[in-house]
């Protein structure tokens, strides 16, 4: 995107036009509708505005928006990734084994993240190799390594864990002083990989090459892409990512669950397509899906403060993620029709 | 003449970046031969599938047989009577020869069954009724039909109780001259019969003998409608191409001494020893018909398909391409027959798109240098004068002939040695397709070696230095340039082999 942002208008736009292109037509309207639920919702509930409530969202949105950073790639190089949420269960698992066993937090980290993209390579190989869709290929593993976080777990049991500076990385926060509540570590992680997930989608050969792929694989490939060899790295990395967010749920419970991260899967992938992103792939931006997570995060504060139960919740999640796509289709119908008035009214 | 049972009153069709057809008017009586003549991208197809309901139209009516059908579904349009005999028959490869024939429309029995026994004894019936028995199996699996069984099932398929109008597209494309001669026959006995007959073709000599009248498309207008016994080749050639006359183009020739590719002894599932080279400068034509194997010569040459035996040096040096990237990496570029579904990025812009294939060499430490990618690729955009308000327009929205120059001012980004080209002009309106071979030649001119794969005849004459035709997966001979007519190459493609 940074492309068709950056260098869009050869002409020089008014100031208010360049903040719009910038921003983008696509997350304008994320930014529209999270300004009116906030508004929405603090008129309801006092307890919005609170500095103790933004904590907390931005600590909740935290590990949703790890794992929409890398699935944001999966579904733009025209993937899909279901398995995440097991991923991430593995991950705490063995995270919290080896935090117990070997006291060291980094070690716990280093083998969580491993394991993660030691399964997002799994899912890569079963798509590559056995030819097998993204979409049934990690709907299969999302069961088999949600029983995988049992198998490991001694007797299928959560993994308790003590450490004190293991629990910093789920509750823990920079910047504390008397009247700030600081920043939530997870989220201070969030944020570092939104950043690079950035750059690389928009400013590396690795990242312009996934849009290549998601707009159109046969092509991509007589451009000389390798599309295995970008599958392997795209999963591999999204793996991680979820892996990464299996730690920090893990040192916020305390404990490796081996049912960790039952509605990541379903909650990120609402964020990339709420965000901008194409079913067909080839479309969307991790700023967009930043929006969407935080709109997410929003509305389910919004939806407990004003005391909506959970049922209901369950079912405005599953909504969203339809509304989400459908929005992206009737976009593009849209974007068809205005084209061809265009080129009618031109000939 | 009675009341026509076809009339298409202004209609009209845009798609993004393209007016299809702008007040197209035409009518058909019954027992009337209309042939529809015009270039490619001339609106032909979006007309009949206009009629047999595939696209809805944006203005106009269409009224068949006292019906309005101008936004009729493709099961109503069938209903009214609209019948399309389709260039290239969809065929399910694992129901019956008959099923085929039924598909969506199988007689039934009590209770919604199947009526097998009727299927066959209709398909029969019809096959005898005419001129075609014996030719087709009504058992056979669709996979094993012949593309001219195929073919046949497709013409069966339409003639059905209540039809009005059939049209046939392009029916003669894989037909020998023998079952050329059958098909006229059936569409003399529909036209006797009292049906309306809408005849495609780009095939002249043809039209000429079996219209009545014969209506020309340009560029989505209709130019001329004309009684074939009062026109001839020469007018309908006048009204179809107007004033650009694209197919006098002339080049010199540049080839140099330098061999650019020498490809030798190649086998692969599609070809038998295959062996030719192409010089600096050169361009090789490559002539044959649909499904020769000349777009899988492409391909394997580039690496997206394997082969079993043979060398492929560039240079001189023997290489070994297993991928479009180990192609790429010898210096090859090829810009793919069907640019939507293997050559663009529909959804990504012009710039994108046109750097794609080199953005390693537009980075350093992975990073995309953007400041350099506008400075190298934007100057290629520009000067093959690619119509885009801006770089950063998606791609989907240009025009065909503006889209393939995008395809082609990627491999100008990376200035490949050898660069192939198949059917550099399908779908290319006339302007840009002048302008496309210009630039052909000034490729040509600055030492590139160009493998050109066409079947629209005057290109392949026009364009190539020499020319080479496929048959069977076998190369002809080398046909020189001023040697070179229409009706060897026609030879050499249906296999006849007339060595030169």
């Amino acid at each position: 995107m940074s492309i068709a942002r950056d260098h869009a208008p050869r002409a020089r736009k008014r100031s208010l036009g360049r903040v719009f292109d910038a921003i983008g037509a696509e997350n304008l309207s994320l930014i529209i509708a999270l300004v009116i639920l906030v508004a929405l919702i603090a008129s309801q509930s006092p307890a919005f505005f609170t500095s103790r409530n933004l904590f907390n969202i931005a600590q909740n949105m935290a590990v949703v928006g790890l794992v929409a950073v890398g699935m944001t790639m999966v579904i733009v190089s025209a993937g899909l990734d279901i398995s995440a949420g097991s991923i991430a269960a593995c991950a705490g698992v063995v995270c919290a084994l080896i935090v117990t066993g070997s006291g060291t937090v980094l070690g716990g980290v280093a083998g969580g993240v491993a394991t993660g993209a030691a399964l997002g390579l799994v899912n890569a190989g079963i798509i590559n190799y056995l030819k097998v869709n993204p979409v049934v290929a990690t709907l299969a593993t999302m069961s088999a390594f949600r029983g995988v976080a049992f198998l490991i777990a001694p007797e299928g049991k959560p993994v308790g864990v003590l450490d004190p500076t293991f629990a910093l990385l789920g509750s823990g926060r920079l910047f504390q002083t008397e009247g700030f509540p600081g920043i939530p570590i997870a989220f201070a992680i969030m944020l570092a990989a939104v950043i690079v997930g950035h750059v690389v989608m928009s400013s590396t050969v690795f990242g312009r090459q996934i849009y290549s792929m998601g707009g159109n694989p046969a092509a991509a490939r007589l451009a000389g892409i390798d599309l295995n060899r970008m599958r392997l790295a795209i999963y591999t990395l999204a793996g991680a990512l979820s892996g990464l967010a299996g730690i920090i749920i893990a040192a916020r419970t305390s404990s490796g669950q081996p049912l960790a991260g039952q509605d990541l899967a379903l909650e990120s992938i609402t964020a990339v397509f709420l965000g901008g992103a194409l079913l067909a792939g080839g479309k969307g931006t991790i700023a967009g899906t930043m929006l969407a997570v935080l709109l997410l995060a929003v509305l389910s504060n919004g939806m407990n403060l004003l005391g909506i139960p959970t049922f209901y919740q369950l079912v405005a999640k599953g909504l969203l993620l339809v509304v989400a796509v459908a929005i992206g289709q009737w976009r593009m119908t849209l974007a068809e029709r205005r084209q061809s008035r265009l080129t009618a009214a031109s000939s | 003449m009675s009341d026509p049972v076809l009339a298409v009153a202004g209609v009209g069709k845009t798609f993004p970046g393209v007016r299809a057809l702008a007040d197209v008017s035409l009518e058909v009586a019954a027992g009337e031969v209309v042939a529809l003549v015009g270039e490619n991208g001339a609106g032909k197809s979006t007309l009949l599938k206009i009629l047999c309901g595939d696209y809805d139209l944006d203005e106009g009516r269409v009224r068949l047989a006292g019906r309005e059908v101008s936004h009729a579904s493709p099961f109503e349009a069938r209903q009214a009577g609209f019948r399309l005999v389709r260039q290239e028959p969809e065929i399910v490869p694992d129901i019956s020869a008959a099923e085929n024939v039924f598909v969506g429309e199988y007689p039934r029995r009590r209770l919604g069954r199947v009526d097998h026994r009727a299927m066959r004894a209709l398909m029969l019936g019809q096959l005898e009724r005419y001129g075609f028995a014996g030719m087709v199996d009504p058992d056979a699996l669709g996979r094993t039909l012949s593309p001219a069984q195929m073919h046949l099932v497709e013409i069966v398929r339409a003639l059905k109780p209540g039809m009005k109008v059939v049209a046939f597209d392009e029916p003669t494309s894989s037909l020998t001259s023998d079952e050329v001669a059958r098909l006229f026959a059936l569409i003399r006995q529909l036209r006797a019969e009292g049906l309306g007959i809408i005849y495609v073709s780009h095939r002249l000599k043809e039209v000429l003998a079996i219209s009545d009248r014969v209506v020309v498309l340009k560029d989505g207008r209709v130019t001329g409608s004309l009684r074939t016994r009062e026109t001839d080749e020469d007018e309908i050639v006048r009204l179809m191409v107007g004033r650009e006359l694209v197919h006098d183009f002339r080049r010199d020739e540049t080839t140099r001494p330098e061999v650019v590719l020498e490809v030798e002894g190649l086998w692969s599932r599609w070809h038998r020893d295959v062996s030719f080279r192409i010089r600096a400068g050169e361009i090789l034509g490559f002539g044959g018909l649909v499904g020769a194997g000349r777009t899988e010569l492409a391909k394997v040459i580039f690496g997206e398909f394997p082969h079993s035996r043979g060398t492929i040096r560039i240079l001189g040096r023997e290489r070994t391409i297993r991928s479009p990237a180990d192609a790429i990496a010898s210096d090859i570029g090829f810009a793919p027959e069907n640019r939507k579904a293997e050559g663009l990025i529909l959804v990504r812009s012009v710039i994108e798109n046109a750097s794609m294939a080199v953005y390693r060499r537009l980075s350093r430490w992975g990073l995309l240098r953007d400041r350099m990618m506008l400075e190298r690729v934007g100057p290629v955009i520009r000067a093959l004068d690619v119509k885009t308000p801006s770089l950063a327009q998606e791609v989907s929205k240009l025009s065909g002939g503006n889209q393939q120059k995008v395809v082609l001012s990627r491999w100008l980004a990376a200035g490949p040695r050898l660069l192939i080209l198949d059917e550099p002009t399908r779908a290319v309106d006339v302007g840009a397709k002048a302008e496309i071979y210009r630039l052909i030649d000034r490729l040509a001119r600055d030492g590139m070696a160009i493998m050109l794969i066409s079947s629209e005849m005057p290109e392949l004459l026009a364009l190539s230095d020499r020319i080479v035709v496929m048959a069977n997966g076998r190369l002809s001979p080398v046909i020189e340039k001023k040697d070179a007519t229409e009706e060897m190459i026609v030879s050499h493609a249906l296999g006849k082999g007339l060595a030169a």
